[in-house]
C-alpha cells in the first residue's frame, strides 16, 4: 500500500510500469499510421510528386501525447488507487467485525453494510481473516460463530448480510465471546445500531478486555417504534417512541392498507423533552377499517405496527333461523339492520351458537321472545367474555312473559319491562308519535346529533327502578327510556325498546340508526372476544429487517402463546408478521417496551469511538479505465483522420481534426449507456405490412379452389378497372383466412359463400364481427341468384344464414332506391353481377339510427366476382346471365361504386342537401 | 400499376439506351427551338443564282420578291459519316463517389447519344476501330449501340485505323495517358481530312484531387503503387500538371483544328452532349 495524501495505491509496483513509458514514447515514433489505401486513375500525373517540406515520417506529436496518457492511464488503474483509503486497522491477526443487524439497524443498513463491506475489503488487502458476528443473525442452533473466515468468503457474507426484524440477542452472543475470544492485539469494530441492548455492556466489556475495541456509533436520531395502535374513539391514534427525550423533532405515520395503499399520512413531533408523541388519523370508519398497518416514516420494522381483524372491521352477528335471506326483505328486521350495518362492519347471518362460536364481536337479536336456556347462558358467558348484544323490542318480546316473572339479569334484558306496550298516535289516541331527543351524556351515545327526524310509534316500557335512569343512553322527548343498557362482565347488553323494523318506529329509516348502530357495536371490546383459539398458528406473512411484509422465511417456526397465556417474543423462529390463516390472521408484533428504549451509553474508557460519517473510500480503477477507454476511441477517431478516412477538408483539416477529437473526448467520457435497438419482427408483421403498405381489396379464402380462383381473378379485374377509372389505385388483392389473419387492414370485404362454405370457429366469428363494428364493410356474395327465382333464396343464401348466426349481422333491408351504392361514383339503377336482377341487402337504415355509417354488410347473390373476372387470355372468364356487355360494364360500375362507397363513406348522401343548400347561397 | 406497366416495358431496352435516349431528346428539344425548313435540312442561306444550278432549286417566292433568281441554299446537303471512338479501358471504369457515374458509363451515354442525334440529322454512325460501316437510320443506331455494348474496351489510345477520309471523329475519353499516344492518331486522322472532336471525361476527384494524410495511390491498370505521405501538400503540384496535361491537348487538337472540351462525371450530361453537338453542326473550320 502506498499512500499519497488522500490517493492510496493498493498494489503500488504495477506503478513500476510507468518506467517504461519513454520506451512506448521512441517505440510510437518510429511506427507511422499505416497509409490508406485509394484506387486513383491520374496515377500517371503523381509520379514523382513529393511534399516540399519533407517532414519525418512519424506519428504527430499529439497523437504520441495520447497514446502516453492511455497506457499511463492503465498502468494507474491496474495500481488500484483508492481515494480516502482508510487506514486504522492498525494490529495483526484476524480482524473481528461485531454488527448490530436487529430490528433497529434496518433504517440505515446500507451506511452499516458500505462500513462493513470497507472493513472486510481493508482485512482483506493487509491479508487478515475476518470474524464477522451478527448480533441477530446467527443461527440459533448454532450459536454465534467466532471462526476466521478468508477475507473474499467474509465479504460475500457481508454482501449477503440483511437486517434481521428481532432485538439483538448479546447473550448468547457475549457467552461465545467468553468461551473463545478473539486472540489479543486485533482489530474489533462494533457497528453499533444506536440503542442501548440488554447485554450490551457485557459483550463490550468482554471484547474491551482483548483491547483494540472501536465502536462505531450511528451519529443521528435514535430509531422510533410504533406502539400498538388504538381504533376506539373517533380516530385511530398510534403512540410513536424514540429513545432519548431530545429537543421537539417531527415525525410522521402513515396507515397502510393491507394491500399496500397509504391510506393516510400524518405529521407531528415530538415535544421537547417528551419521549413519545401521540398522532391520529382522522378517516371515516369505512377507510379506517382498512388499515392494515401503521408505518413511522424512516424507520425499519422497529417502525411498524401490525393491525389485525381485531383492529379492523367489528364482525357482527345477526341471530336468524337460517343464513338465507327472507323472501320480503322489507318486512324482515335483519334487512334494516343489515343495510345499516354493511358501512362498517362484517355482517354475519347465522344460527346463535354459530355466531358465537365464529368470534363476532358482537351479536345483534331482532325482536324476539324468551330465550331458551341453554342460548341464555351460552350468550351471557360470550357477553362476560366481552360481546356486546344488542337487543330489539317487538310484538314477540313485549308478548314474552320476561317482564312479568324473570329478572331483568335472568332475562337478558338490561332493564325489567312492562309488560304489554305503549302506542304513541294512531286513529284512537290523542298522543303522537315521539321523536328520540335525548341521549345520556355519560352512556356511549353521549353527544349524538338526534337528525330530528325519527319518530317512535310503539315501545316497550322499563319498570321504573333506581337504576333505570343510569341505564338509560337514549330517550324520547317525553323522557322515556328508548335505549337502555348496561355493562355486563367484559361486555355489554343493550336494548332498543322499539323495532328495528320501521313497524314501530322510523328510526330504522334514518340515518340516526346507522351511527347509533356503529357505536354500540364498538362497544364489543375493541373485537377482542377471542375463544381461546387453540394451538399454535402458523406463519403467514412475515416482516424483513426493513419494515417489508414477504413470504415468511424457512426458519419462521410456528406462533403460540407462552404457557402463562402472554405474548411470546420476537426471535429468529418467530419474527413479527401475521400468523394464522389468510382468513383469520394474528397479527404478532415486534413489541419493543418503549421504557426499556434507551439510547446507547457512551462507550467505557479505552474503547475508541467512531461514527458512521466521513468520506467513504472510493476506488478510482474504473474511472481510470474508462478515461483509458475514452482515450482510446479519440485515438481510433484520430488515426482515422490521419489516414484520411473522415470528410476532412484539405484546408480545415487540422481544426477540424482537432474538434472531433474534441467531441469524441467528451462523448466517451460521458456515462456509455447501453443502447439496445431491439428488433422485434412477429409473425403478422409480414401479412400486416403486405395488407397495409398499399390500398387493396380482400376477399375471404373459403377453402374451394375455384371460388378462390374466381375471387382473386375477380378482384384483381376489378383493381385493373378502379386504377383505370378512378384515383383509387389498389394493389393486387390479397385473400385472407378468417381463421388467421388481421382484417383490421381492409375497408372491403369480399366474402363469397358457397353451399359448401366451412363452418367458422369463435376466433373468426369475433374477428369478422370486430371487423363490422369498426367501420369495415363485407360483401357477401351467395353467387345464387340463378336458382332462387323467389325471395327465399338459394343454397348459398341457406348457407350463410347459417354462418350468420355467430355473427352480428344487423337488420337488413333491399337497397332503396337512391342509396349512396347507386351514385358513390356512377349513377346506378341496379347493382347487377354475372346474373341481373334481384335485390342487393344493405343494413336496414330506415329508422335512421346509423345512418351515418357505410352499411356493415352488403348482400347479394349475383356473383359480382363472376362478372369481373378475367382468364388468363384477359378475356372474360364467364359469360353474364341474360347478358350483353352492357351488364358487365354495369357490374363493373357496381363494383367501383362499391370500393368508393367503403373508402369514402356515405358524405355523396350529403348532396340530398345541395338543393338546400344552393337556395340558401342565391338568397 | 400504370407506372408498373411503363417499367416493365423499360426493362426491355438496355439502361445505356434509355439514358442515351433522354440526353439526347434534352438536346433535340433544344434544337427544336431554332427555325427549321423541310426535312432534317437546315435552311443555310439565300445566294444568287449561278449557271451550273438546276432549276428547280430556285426559291421562287424569294425571286419574286426581286429582280435575280435565288436559290436556296440548305446545309449539308450530304449525309456525312460520324465515327465515334470512347475509352473503354480500365482506368474509365472509376468513380470517386457511389452518387456519381463511372467515367465509362457516362462516356457510353454520350456516345451513344451522340449518334442518336447524328442519326436524327441524317447521318450515318460507327463505332471506331470496330471493323463496321457507317450506316444511318434505326437500324444504324441497333448496329451502333450493338456494337458498343459488344466491344470490349480496348486500350487508353485511339485505334490505329484511320476512319475514312472526310468523316468527323469523335474521340470521348479520360486522356490521361501521355500527349504522344494521341499526336499519332490524330495524324493519321487527319491525314484523311477528318475534323476531329475530343471530349475529356474526368471524375471530380481527378479534378480536385480531395486527398489527404499518408495515402498509397494505386492506379486501374496495373500501374505501380505510389505512396503520398501528406498528400494534401501536393494538391498545388497535382493541379498544376493536370492543368499543363490538359494544355498539352488543347494545343494538340487546335493545332489539328480540332476541338477539345471537357466534361466532369459530377455534371449533367446534357451540357456535354450539347457542345459536341454543337462542335459537329458546325462546318469544319477548313470546310
Amino acid at each position: 500500500m502506498l499512500t499519497l495524501g488522500a490517493l492510496a495505491f493498493a498494489s503500488p509496483w504495477v506503478l513500476a510500469a510507468l518506467l517504461g513509458l519513454p520506451l512506448l514514447w521512441l517505440l510510437l515514433r518510429v511506427t507511422p499510421p499505416a497509409p490508406r489505401v485509394a484506387r486513383f486513375p491520374a496515377i500517371r500525373l503523381l509520379r514523382g510528386l513529393e511534399p516540399r517540406e519533407e517532414t519525418p515520417d512519424a506519428a504527430p506529436w499529439w497523437l504520441l501525447l495520447l497514446r502516453l496518457a492511455m497506457a499511463a492511464l492503465a498502468v494507474l488503474a491496474l495500481a488500484r488507487p483508492l481515494l480516502n483509503a482508510d487506514e486504522g486497522l492498525s494490529g495483526e491477526g484476524p480482524v473481528t467485525i461485531v454488527v448490530d443487524d436487529d430490528w433497529a439497524a434496518g433504517r440505515d443498513w446500507p451506511r452499516r453494510a458500505a462500513a462493513m463491506e470497507a472493513l472486510v475489503e481493508r482485512a482483506g488487502r493487509r491479508g487478515r481473516e475476518v470474524v464477522l458476528m451478527p448480533t441477530a443473525g446467527f443461527d440459533p442452533r448454532e450459536g454465534p460463530s467466532v471462526r476466521p473466515l478468508p477475507a473474499g468468503r467474509a465479504l460475500d457474507l457481508a454482501r449477503a448480510m440483511e437486517p434481521k426484524p428481532w432485538p439483538a440477542r448479546l447473550g448468547e452472543l457475549a457467552e461465545a465471546l467468553e468461551a473463545d475470544p478473539p486472540p489479543e492485539g486485533g482489530d474489533i469494530v462494533w457497528l453499533s445500531n444506536g440503542v442501548a441492548d440488554p447485554g450490551e455492556a457485557e459483550a463490550i466489556e468482554i471484547l474491551r478486555r482483548r483491547g483494540g475495541l472501536t465502536v462505531v456509533a450511528h451519529d443521528g436520531r435514535g430509531p422510533r417504534i410504533a406502539l400498538a395502535p388504538d381504533n376506539s374513539g373517533g380516530a385511530a391514534a398510534v403512540e410513536v417512541a424514540r429513545p432519548a427525550a431530545g429537543p421537539a423533532a417531527p415525525v410522521a405515520v402513515r396507515a397502510v392498507a393491507r394491500d399496500g395503499r397509504v391510506l393516510a399520512r400524518t405529521a407531528g413531533a415530538f415535544a421537547a423533552g417528551e419521549r413519545r408523541a401521540r398522532l391520529e388519523f382522522r378517516l371515516p370508519a369505512e377507510l379506517r377499517n382498512d388499515i392494515g398497518r401503521i408505518e413511522v416514516e424512516g424507520e425499519a420494522a422497529g417502525g411498524v405496527a401490525l393491525l389485525d381483524d381485531g383492529f379492523a372491521r367489528r364482525s357482527v352477528g345477526l341471530v336468524a333461523e337460517s343464513g338465507f335471506r327472507g323472501a320480503q326483505p322489507l318486512l324482515d328486521e335483519l334487512h334494516y339492520l343489515e343495510g345499516a350495518l354493511a358501512p362498517f362492519a362484517e355482517v354475519t347471518r347465522g344460527r346463535l351458537e354459530e355466531l358465537l362460536a365464529s368470534g363476532v364481536s358482537a351479536t345483534i337479536l331482532a325482536d324476539s321472545g324468551a330465550l331458551p336456556e341453554v342460548e341464555r347462558v351460552r350468550l351471557a358467558k360470550w357477553i362476560e367474555a366481552g360481546g356486546a348484544l344488542i337487543r330489539f323490542a317487538g310484538p314477540k318480546l313485549a308478548a314474552a312473559g320476561l317482564a312479568g316473572g324473570g329478572r331483568a339479569a335472568e332475562a337478558l334484558s338490561p332493564v325489567r319491562l312492562r309488560a304489554g306496550d305503549r302506542t304513541l298516535g294512531g286513529a284512537l289516541s290523542w298522543s303522537r308519535p315521539l321523536a328520540i331527543t335525548g341521549f345520556a351524556p355519560d352512556g356511549p351515545l353521549a353527544g349524538m346529533d338526534a337528525w330530528g327526524e325519527a319518530t317512535v310509534r310503539r315501545q316497550v316500557l322499563a319498570e321504573p327502578s333506581v337504576d333505570l335512569a343510569e341505564r338509560t343512553w337514549a330517550r324520547l322527548s317525553d323522557g322515556t327510556p328508548i335505549v337502555t343498557g348496561r355493562p355486563m362482565g367484559r361486555g355489554w347488553l343493550v336494548l332498543f325498546h322499539t323495532t328495528a323494523s320501521p313497524e314501530w318506529s322510523d328510526l330504522a329509516l334514518s340515518g340516526l340508526f346507522v351511527d347509533m348502530l356503529r357505536r354500540l357495536v364498538g362497544l364489543g371490546s375493541g373485537g377482542a372476544v377471542r375463544t381461546k383459539r387453540a394451538g399454535a398458528l402458523a406463519p403467514l406473512e412475515t416482516l424483513d429487517g426493513f419494515g417489508r411484509l414477504g413470504p415468511p422465511p424457512a426458519t419462521a417456526g410456528a406462533w403460540s402463546p407462552a404457557p402463562d397465556g402472554a405474548e411470546p417474543s420476537a426471535g429468529p423462529g418467530l419474527p413479527p408478521g401475521y400468523y394464522g390463516t389468510e382468513a383469520s390472521r394474528r397479527a404478532f408484533n415486534l413489541s419493543i417496551d418503549p421504557d426499556a428504549l434507551a439510547p446507547q451509553p457512551a462507550p467505557p474508557p479505552g474503547v475508541a469511538a467512531r461514527t458512521f460519517a466521513g468520506p467513504a473510500e472510493t476506488d478510482l480503477a474504473p474511472f481510470l479505465l474508462l478515461a483509458a477507454f475514452a482515450l482510446f476511441l479519440a485515438d481510433f477517431v484520430a488515426t482515422m483522420a490521419l489516414r484520411g478516412y473522415l470528410p476532412v477538408r484539405r484546408a480545415g483539416g487540422r481544426a477540424a481534426a482537432a474538434a472531433l477529437l474534441a467531441l469524441a473526448l467528451a462523448g466517451a467520457a460521458g456515462a456509455p449507456r447501453p443502447a439496445a435497438a431491439q428488433t422485434m419482427e412477429r409473425p403478422g408483421d409480414a401479412f400486416a405490412l403486405e395488407a397495409t403498405l398499399e390500398t387493396r381489396l380482400a376477399y375471404v379464402i373459403v377453402g374451394d379452389e375455384a371460388v378462390d380462383r374466381v375471387s382473386q381473378a375477380g378482384l384483381a379485374s376489378l383493381s385493373d378497372a378502379l386504377a383505370r377509372r378512378t384515383a383509387v389505385e389498389p394493389g393486387p388483392p390479397m385473400g385472407v383466412d378468417l381463421e388467421a389473419d388481421e382484417l383490421a387492414f381492409f375497408a372491403l370485404l369480399y366474402w363469397p359463400v358457397p353451399p359448401g362454405h366451412p363452418p367458422l370457429s369463435d376466433e373468426a366469428a369475433r374477428r369478422v364481427n370486430a371487423f363490422m363494428r369498426n367501420g369495415g364493410a363485407i360483401l357477401f356474395d351467395t353467387r345464387d341468384r340463378f336458382e332462387s327465382a323467389g325471395g327465399a333464396g338459394g343454397s348459398g343464401m341457406r348457407r350463410l344464414r347459417e354462418l350468420g348466426r355467430s355473427l352480428e349481422i344487423p337488420a337488413l333491408a333491399p337497397a332503396p332506391p337512391g342509396h349512396v351504392l347507386t351514385r358513390a361514383f356512377y349513377l346506378l339503377d341496379e347493382f347487377p353481377g354475372r346474373y341481373a336482377g334481384g335485390a342487393v341487402w344493405v343494413r336496414d337504415d330506415r329508422d335512421a339510427a346509423g345512418a351515418g355509417e357505410v352499411t356493415p354488410v352488403i348482400l347479394g347473390g349475383h356473383d359480382w366476382s363472376g362478372a369481373w373476372a378475367r382468364g388468363a387470355d384477359g378475356g372474360f372468364a364467364f359469360p353474364v346471365v341474360p347478358g350483353g356487355e352492357a351488364q358487365r360494364e354495369y357490374a363493373f360500375r357496381f363494383g367501383v361504386n362499391l370500393v368508393m362507397y367503403a373508402l369514402t363513406g356515405k358524405y355523396k348522401a350529403d348532396q340530398v342537401h345541395v338543393p338546400s343548400i344552393l337556395e340558401r347561397l342565391g338568397q | 400499376m400504370i407506372r408498373e406497366r411503363a417499367e416493365a416495358l423499360a426493362a426491355r431496352f438496355p439502361p445505356l439506351r434509355v439514358e442515351a435516349r433522354r440526353v439526347a431528346a434534352t438536346v433535340l428539344q433544344g434544337a427544336h427551338g431554332r427555325r427549321r425548313a423541310g426535312q432534317g435540312e437546315t435552311f443555310w442561306r439565300f445566294r444568287r443564282y449561278e449557271r451550273f444550278d438546276e432549276a428547280r432549286r430556285v426559291d421562287w417566292r424569294r425571286s419574286a420578291r426581286g429582280r435575280e433568281l435565288f436559290v436556296r441554299e440548305t446545309e449539308w446537303e450530304a449525309a456525312q459519316s460520324v465515327w465515334i471512338w470512347r475509352d473503354a479501358s480500365p482506368s474509365m471504369r472509376y468513380r470517386s463517389r457511389r452518387d456519381l457515374p463511372e467515367k465509362a458509363g457516362r462516356a457510353d451515354v454520350l456516345a451513344a447519344a451522340l449518334a442518336i442525334l447524328a442519326i436524327e440529322g441524317g447521318e450515318n454512325v460507327a463505332l471506331l476501330g470496330e471493323d463496321m460501316p457507317a450506316r444511318g437510320g434505326r437500324a444504324g443506331l441497333e448496329l451502333f449501340i450493338a456494337a458498343m455494348l459488344a466491344s470490349p474496351g480496348g486500350g487508353s489510345a485511339p485505334p490505329p485505323e484511320p476512319p475514312p477520309r472526310h468523316a468527323a471523329v469523335v474521340w470521348i475519353a479520360d486522356f490521361l495517358e501521355p500527349v504522344e499516344v494521341y499526336r499519332e492518331a490524330m495524324a493519321a486522322c487527319v491525314a484523311r481530312g477528318c475534323a476531329g472532336h475530343m471530349l475529356q471525361v474526368l471524375d471530380p476527384a481527378e479534378e480536385v484531387f480531395p486527398f489527404g494524410g499518408r495515402v498509397r495511390f494505386e492506379g486501374l491498370e496495373g500501374e505501380a503503387p505510389h505512396l503520398l505521405r501528406q498528400a494534401d501538400r501536393v494538391w498545388g503540384d497535382y493541379q498544376r500538371r493536370l492543368a499543363e496535361h490538359r494544355e498539352a491537348l488543347r494545343a494538340l487538337a487546335s493545332r489539328a483544328g480540332w476541338s477539345f472540351a471537357r466534361h466532369g462525371t459530377g455534371q449533367p450530361a446534357v451540357g456535354a452532349l450539347l457542345s459536341l453537338y454543337g462542335a459537329l453542326a458546325r462546318p469544319p473550320a477548313f470546310g
